[in-house]
């Protein structure tokens, strides 16, 4: 077994590969200055094989076959680079009828990646000398990459999003509504326009959901009627949000028109499966004893659960309507064509607090949509990445508030 | 059992004591009147369940009674302008959306979830658990329109595509998109799994990797199976992300693995033309009778989802 310094350098040149050839993968670079060093690389990474092998205690017949088909591949990755076959003008033009052609500056950078990959897989097999515990450090191995992948992928998508949008959010951007299809002004009437839409939306779903949560957890006796409601909710859970603007289409719309008043009815009862959710935990954290304590001293059901129940589970309670809040946010299939519409007018209002109804409104998500439709005719790039930072703002601020909650409260009741 | 039986007497005793003691009737009849109340809250999402069930079947019954259930489901032509209306396309597109989505959302979310339960340190797990259900947050127009600016010019210029709006676009985005939803339930049905299990194991001399795959996540499968089984329907009835980046061409890919194709599913196709068809239309029709297929789908979906859990937990005592 090769000493723990010298294993540790051997893994060093493979990693590098694995990085630069994802790097080249992911943008379109050109491969010229660093070929030589994948070569020397791929090179070295083979004789490292070769002596690690060599000089290991164990040599275990059965893993020859697949060293020698990873030695076999290394240098077959070698050969077509020295020789040129694989050379910038080589492409595999649309294979078995595909729409694709696969270039050489993707191709080459794969080819890279998986002999990275088969050089860690032998070195650490040969260091672990073929154990358990070689394959141990393999998958944890693999499991910490793709975690770091993932979160790089999630951290890119917000670092993108703020990165780019940043630039346009000003106080004008966001207090004047958009002028020119959106290529100018601002947004004050998507976000007017979602607040009303999002208010009403809880209207609607936090009375309906909690109390449908107090009825199933305090009340209801019958326990077939329980689970035939929490069938209704788990179904109701899973209906595709478009599917529920079909129903608004077919049904609200009929009755309230294009209005904010559908988009409302139709986000709270896409909120209501949520709610009742979160709300049923929270109740189930309340102990019996205080429901005992508080009926011993008189008091019926309703004034136990009001004054008694309730309180102690609002913090679990209040986690599920902020959650609500912020999945109602960013929905938009299911208002598409029932509430929405690309505005400029500000919200009419009565006595300057009470929103019409009746009336479509822009909102934050359509905006966006529009704006996205615009994008190959006018110039809106600028202003869909600041919107769609507000949106990410609105919505992670929401969703942080109800975590926040939740630990805040989580840590200061204590049974 | 033994609890609802002690509310019960409770319940009971103080409906006595209320009657004995001659409190006031108003009392009672108020605590009535609040539970009707709140029986028409629960009973609420049944009848919106019901109500939904009804309209899309009202409003798709005439396509299937005109075009024929089975020309209209397995028709291979969408071609709305001619009045030819076959779901084929949507179906082979989403099949393939799906499946490719869940592999990358497999393969990236569970050792993310294993990573976080079992690997991370407590500080690190402390940092990383909320901001992955803080991402699951992320609006999917949102991701839509990451997919128009960045993915769908990378697959374009990276494989030479005629348009990068394609099938593996879609189901990348998707892929993504999902990894916080499963990522948590695992993570849960993970940690759920009590620690005698793994530390039997462990002192059984198995090392930490044995451990996981043959003791922690046979227990989890339950929870497992009920993530997989949730991001079936959640992938299958996203919309806008994937309106956005798919083509919403709605013809059957050829040769039918070709995955850098254009595609249409059964959600992009509704989202994308509802806004432009006549009410009452046999377009509008149709439409809805596409939503009543994805409806039907997804509620199976839905309900298999529970009964697998609850079948799985029974059978292995899982978590």
């Amino acid at each position: 077994m090769p000493a723990k310094p010298a294993y540790v350098a051997s893994l060093v040149i493979p990693a590098l590969i694995f990085v630069s050839a994802v790097c080249y993968l992911i943008m379109p670079l050109d491969s010229k200055p660093i070929l030589p060093f994948w070569e020397a690389g791929l090179l070295i990474s083979a004789l490292t094989i070769l002596t690690s092998f060599a000089a290991a205690k164990s040599h275990p017949a059965k893993a020859v076959p697949a060293l020698a088909v990873d030695l076999f591949f290394l240098i077959a990755v070698i050969f077509l680079i020295y020789t040129g076959t694989l050379d910038p003008s080589f492409v595999i033009k649309r294979p078995l009828g595909l729409g694709a052609s696969f270039g050489y500056n993707m191709i080459l950078p794969f080819l890279m990646l998986l002999s990275s990959i088969l050089t860690v897989k032998d070195l650490l097999n040969i260091h672990y000398a073929y154990s358990a515990k070689g394959r141990e450090a393999l998958v944890f191995m693999a499991i910490r990459l793709s975690a770091v992948v993932a979160l790089l992928i999630l951290g890119g998508i917000l670092f993108i999003i703020i990165y780019k949008g940043i630039g346009i959010i000003s106080w004008e951007f966001l207090t004047t509504p958009h002028r020119r299809l959106g290529q100018a002004g601002g947004i004050s009437t998507a976000i007017v326009g979602t607040f009303w839409m999002v208010l009403g939306a809880m209207v609607v779903s936090a009375p309906l959901g909690v109390g449908a949560a107090i009825y199933l957890h305090e009340y209801s006796k019958s326990l077939g009627l329980n689970r035939v409601i929490t069938i209704a909710i788990s179904v109701l859970n899973g209906v595709p949000s478009v599917v529920f603007g079909l129903f608004g289409l077919a049904f609200l719309v009929t009755f309230f028109g294009v209005s904010l008043l559908s988009g409302s009815i139709i986000l709270g009862l896409i909120n209501i499966p949520t709610i009742i959710l979160t709300s049923q935990e929270a109740l189930k954290s309340v102990p019996n004893s205080l429901r005992e304590g508080s009926m011993a001293l008189g008091a019926t059901k309703w004034q136990t659960i009001k004054k008694v129940v309730l309180p102690s589970a609002m913090p679990g309670v209040l986690t599920g309507i902020i959650m609500g809040v912020a999945k109602a946010s960013g929905e938009t299939a299911p208002i598409m064509w029932t509430a929405v519409t690309f505005t400029a007018t500000p919200v009419q209002t009565f006595f300057g607090v009470i929103p019409n109804i009746f009336q479509p409104v822009n909102n934050l998500d359509y905006h966006l949509l529009n704006l996205i439709y615009f994008l190959g005719a006018w110039d809106v790039e600028d202003h869909a990445w600041g919107t769609a930072l507000v949106l990410i703002a609105l919505v992670l601020g929401t969703n942080m508030l109800a975590i926040v909650v939740r630990n805040h409260f989580r840590k200061k009741i204590s049974w | 059992m033994l609890y609802i039986d002690h509310i019960d007497k409770g319940f009971n005793c103080e409906c006595v004591l209320n009657r004995r003691m001659g409190l006031p009737k108003m009392r009672r009849y108020k605590d009535r009147f609040v539970e009707a109340v709140l029986f028409l809250c629960a009973i609420t999402s049944i009848l919106v369940m019901l109500l939904i069930f009804y309209f899309l079947t009202r409003e798709s019954l005439k396509a299937f009674a005109e075009l024929g259930i089975f020309s209209l489901l397995l028709g291979q032509k969408w071609h709305p302008a001619g009045d030819i209306y076959g779901m084929m396309p949507m179906i082979v597109s989403s099949l393939i959306i799906t499946l490719l989505a869940l592999f990358i959302n497999i393969i990236i979310g569970v050792p993310l979830a294993i990573y976080l339960s079992e690997l991370a340190g407590p500080r690190s797990k402390a940092i990383l658990k909320p901001s992955i259900e803080l991402l699951a947050g992320v609006p999917s127009i949102v991701y839509g329109f990451l997919g128009v600016i960045i993915l769908v010019s990378y697959l374009q210029g990276g494989f030479d595509m005629l348009t990068g709006r394609s099938i593996l676009a879609g189901s990348i985005l998707l892929g993504i998109m999902y990894i916080p939803y499963i990522t948590t339930i695992c993570e849960d049905s993970l940690r759920a799994v009590p620690s005698e299990f793994k530390e039997g194991s462990l002192a059984l001399g198995a090392n930490r990797w044995q451990t996981i795959r043959h003791v922690t996540i046979p227990a989890a499968s339950s929870g497992i199976t009920a993530a997989v089984l949730l991001n079936i329907g959640s992938i299958i009835g996203e919309t806008m992300a994937v309106l956005l980046v798919v083509g919403n061409v709605a013809r059957i890919p050829s040769p039918f693995f070709n995955v850098f194709s254009q595609g249409a599913t059964f959600t992009s196709v509704i989202a994308g033309e509802m806004g432009e068809v006549a009410r009452g239309s046999m377009h509008y029709h149709v439409l809805f009778a596409v939503g009543f297929v994805l409806l039907v789908v997804v509620s199976i979906l839905s309900v298999v989802a529970d009964q697998a859990r609850a079948r799985i937990r029974k059978k292995f005592g899982g978590y």
